[in-house]
């Protein structure tokens, strides 16, 4: 036991050392600080973009089809409506429905988890033979079937990606959970007599925090982008709500002559997934989560 | 052969990075000198720098690592100067490394034979069919039984000695001159342990070897090698003759590492007072097996892999207040399983276990809550007994609030308590298992078990993953403890020097069955069966260097 880490300074609290230790290194690397950038950006611009945009997104403001002027600074779209408003709030619905979905989705996930992984037995099987029924189905058409039969309103589409993506976080965290319930510490608190509920969640939980916190993040971007592809087949948001995965769509039928309507979304699309992506590949290395996890 | 000494090591200095801008020195400046044919050992506790010192002698250093300065010479060349053809030609040929977990160093779905025959191609140092001829010569002299039949097997399907014999076949194929083992024996028990050392010590004077062993085994050390270099923080303490380093250790820590070496002449003297009372713990005709059904608990505990099967047969066992009973056994005896039985993490089939009388049955969860308060079990391993994401006031206070209700502020109280009396710092509270030492994470393990204020503690291998200093610390405690509040304990390890010193009886087990039972002196005396001579053999063995002298020293 030579130099070992952490005695150094005493006088911070141990936490605050160590977040500002490793959430610093995430952010020192660029490709990690651009993904941050970029996921801030688009946070800030789906929350405010009613309040920063020019005009309406839905109304008939102009004559249809301009091209950038003074006053639609991006042009206006097939029916008059103004590109840019309609632009900057494209990503609302997705990323509301996305997040809402997915944080049920990761919260009913980890419970079945944890209750699949450490109590096992039959308890296991029922609870991973239905994830693996769910599984089967190729998401998309899970997801279009799902809103068939229910309905593309605000909080059907949430529920819908929250049925559609538990499944996998089921699986992520049993799979850790059975890892973890080989460790003495748990054995301990059986010898303690714990309650198998205080041990799940007590014991088993606070190991799963860093895991979880990817699972959130990997299957945001996903789902952001599955809600995107809703939307362009038409099963999603419909008009006139703004949206990026609808404003593709709009745009094929005039790709040849005015591609930027394509393209400005699709990249408003692309920068938010790859600016998640970034980040999430940044933090996990920086947190060494795979490793120091357990 | 060469004017110069086969390996000259000068100012070396190897550092870590350990952020973006600090670095830790593991190597801070060493010089020395090995002749050829010299059997030189290199010991000291972890993270003194031992290993990383010798992988710079294959011209290896681990990710994160460089060379700040000095040089590795070998036959005079200075090894980081070479071009990276040369080094690939350089190890396996000129120097070969045995590393320390045998199964990693294998590739799995490769067979043993193919292992050997590849390298033994590939130096050339056979054709055809000549190749698998000399592969099963190889085995054969490695003293691994059957070569024909293990030459198809996987590395999985065969024991860790064995494996381990098999890393060492494959770093001896182009005979190399200069042959560096990092801890190959660790993973081992005793008994294999010992036949792979002598095997090594064979092979090395067949050839005139040059050795260079590290350990934070001294008593391998001592056993394999002539000459000791004692490592502590990166620097050389001390490098000289072995017999002199351990009769007459130049600086204090030579000293305490030394002195913490587990004796199998160490006796303590007995707690007389607790003779004559009634037995706290009584275990009788106690049966266990896992039956059809080896679930995961079976494999959690004892790794996956062939193993006998895990029972316990006709187990008797009485233990008084303050007194202890060491447990020991090799690998897969069944000594955990009977912890475990007593601790209540699973069941026995048939047999009685009572505390002071009261039946103490099945599994914990369906014992009473006071029950299971007075016994408590220590594992092995902290790191896995503490769960990593509570701090130490939260891992110490959750007994105290189950077993005695106590409120946050009188747990918390007790916590600093605890702290003090294990020799803690108490400023501690607020940390998370893995900020600490491995000394201190076993320490708070032991303190959540006194938390309970136990009858009886089930020891099982609690000083197995220390350092040789910080279990001399940790036992002294453990004897502390005992006698300021009379606890029993069951003390299990593999290690029968350790358990000689805690133990008024010793309880030796082979294959879920008692071999003998008897006083620590009877033990130690060897007037027992054949297994606990051999076993207690291969711990003298380990002191075939050591004369009267070093221990009257030590004494």
């Amino acid at each position: 036991m030579t130099d070992i880490h952490f005695s150094s300074t005493p006088s911070q609290p141990w936490w605050s050392q160590l977040r500002a230790g490793r959430v610093g290194r995430a952010l020192s690397e660029p490709v990690t600080l651009l993904g941050v950038i970029l996921v801030t950006i688009h946070l800030l611009m789906a929350i405010f973009a009613q309040a920063i945009s020019p005009h309406s997104v839905s109304a008939l403001v102009g004559t249809p089809m301009q091209t950038p002027n003074v006053e639609f600074w991006l042009g206006t779209d097939q029916i008059g409506r103004d590109y840019l408003s309609r632009l900057l709030a494209g990503g609302q619905v997705a990323l509301l429905v996305a997040s809402c979905g997915i944080v049920i989705a990761v919260a009913v996930g980890t419970a079945l988890g944890i209750v699949a992984g450490y109590l096992g037995g039959h308890t296991d099987e029922i609870i991973m033979r239905g994830v693996d029924t769910m599984m089967s189905v190729p998401e998309l058409i899970l997801i279009a079937i799902l809103t068939l039969a229910i309905g593309s309103d605000l909080s059907s589409l949430i529920l819908v990606v929250a049925v559609t993506y538990f499944a996998g976080v089921v699986r992520v965290v049993r799979a850790r959970t059975v890892m973890l319930s080989t460790q003495d510490f748990v054995r301990a608190a059986e010898l303690r007599g714990e309650k198998r509920l205080a041990i799940m969640f007590r014991e088993l939980l606070p190991n799963l925090v860093g895991l979880l916190g990817i699972e959130l993040a990997v299957r945001m971007s996903s789902a952001i982008l599955k809600i995107s592809a809703l939307s362009f087949l038409g099963l999603g948001v419909s008009q006139p709500t703004p949206d990026w995965g609808l404003m593709v769509q709009e745009a094929m039928g005039v790709v040849y002559t005015d591609p930027w309507f394509l393209m400005l979304p699709a990249a408003a699309l692309a920068s938010l997934i790859l600016g998640i992506n970034f980040a999430v590949d940044g933090f996990t290395r920086a947190f060494g989560i795979s490793t120091s996890e357990l | 052969m060469s004017k110069f000494p086969h390996v000259q090591i000068e100012h070396l200095l190897v550092r870590y990075r350990t952020g973006p801008d600090t670095a830790h020195t593991a190597v801070d400046g060493v010089s020395v000198n090995i002749r050829r044919g010299e059997t030189i050992g290199i010991v000291g506790e972890s993270g003194c720098g031992k290993s990383t010192l010798a992988r710079t002698l294959l011209g290896y250093t681990r990710p994160g690592a460089w060379v700040a300065g000095g040089h590795v010479k070998i036959d005079g060349a200075n090894i980081f100067d070479f071009a990276p053809s040369s080094l690939r030609n350089f190890r396996g040929r000129s120097a070969a490394m045995v590393p320390q977990n045998p199964l990693s160093s294998l590739t799995p779905h490769v067979t043993l034979g193919q292992h050997l025959t590849e390298l033994i191609a590939f130096y050339g140092k056979a054709r055809g069919r000549e190749v698998r001829e000399r592969a099963l010569d190889l085995m054969a002299a490695m003293g691994l039984p059957e070569p024909k039949a293990l030459f198809d097997r996987y590395p999985h399907e065969i024991s860790g000695g064995q494996r381990q014999r098999v890393v060492i076949a494959a770093a001896l194929v182009a005979e190399p001159p200069l042959v560096v083992l990092d801890e190959p024996t660790t993973a081992l028990d005793k008994t294999v342990e010992t036949q792979v050392l002598d095997l090594v010590a064979g092979l090395q004077r067949q050839h005139g070897t040059t050795l260079v062993y590290v350990s934070h085994d001294l008593n391998v050390v001592r056993r394999m090698c002539r000459r000791v270099l004692v490592m502590h923080a990166g620097k050389v303490l001390e490098d000289g003759a072995i017999d002199d380093v351990f009769s007459s250790p130049r600086t204090e820590y030579a000293r305490n590492l030394v002195a913490a070496i587990p004796r199998l002449e160490a006796t303590r003297p007995l707690v007389s007072a607790a003779r004559g009372r009634q037995p706290r713990l009584v275990v009788e005709d106690l049966d266990f097996s896992y039956g059809r059904k080896r679930g995961g608990l079976a494999k959690m505990l004892f790794g996956a892999g062939k193993r006998p099967p895990l029972t316990l047969t006709g187990i008797d066992l009485s233990l008084a207040p303050g007194q202890t009973v060491g447990i020991v056994g090799e690998s897969g005896s069944g000594k955990s399983t009977l912890a475990a039985l007593v601790a209540g993490l699973y069941a026995g089939n048939s047999g009685r276990i009572t505390l002071d009388g009261t039946l103490l049955s099945g599994r914990a969860a369906g014992r009473d809550p006071d029950l299971r308060r007075r016994v408590q079990l220590i594992f092995q391993d902290p790191l896995s007994s503490l769960n990593p994401r509570h701090t130490v006031e939260s891992l110490i206070s959750r007994p105290l609030h189950i077993y005695r209700n106590m409120t946050r502020a009188q747990a918390r109280d007790r916590c600093v308590e605890l702290l003090a009396e294990l020799d803690l710092p108490t400023d501690i509270l607020s940390r998370m298992p893995r900020q600490l030492s491995g000394g201190q994470q076993q320490r708070i393990a032991i303190a959540r078990a006194f938390a309970a204020e136990p009858d009886l503690v089930l020891c099982d291998e609690i000083t197995s993953a220390l350092d040789v200093t910080v279990q001399a610390q940790v036992l002294k405690l453990m004897k502390r403890l005992q006698q300021e509040r009379g606890t029993s304990y069951l003390f299990i390890s593999h290690d029968l020097p350790v358990v000689a010193q805690m133990s008024d009886r010793i309880m030796v087990l082979e294959r879920g069955q008692i071999r003998d039972y008897a006083t620590t002196t009877t033990i130690l005396t060897g007037q027992t069966s054949d297994y606990t001579r051999r076993l207690l053999g291969a711990f003298d063995a380990n002191r075939t260097h050591s004369t009267q002298r070093t221990i009257e020293h030590v004494a």
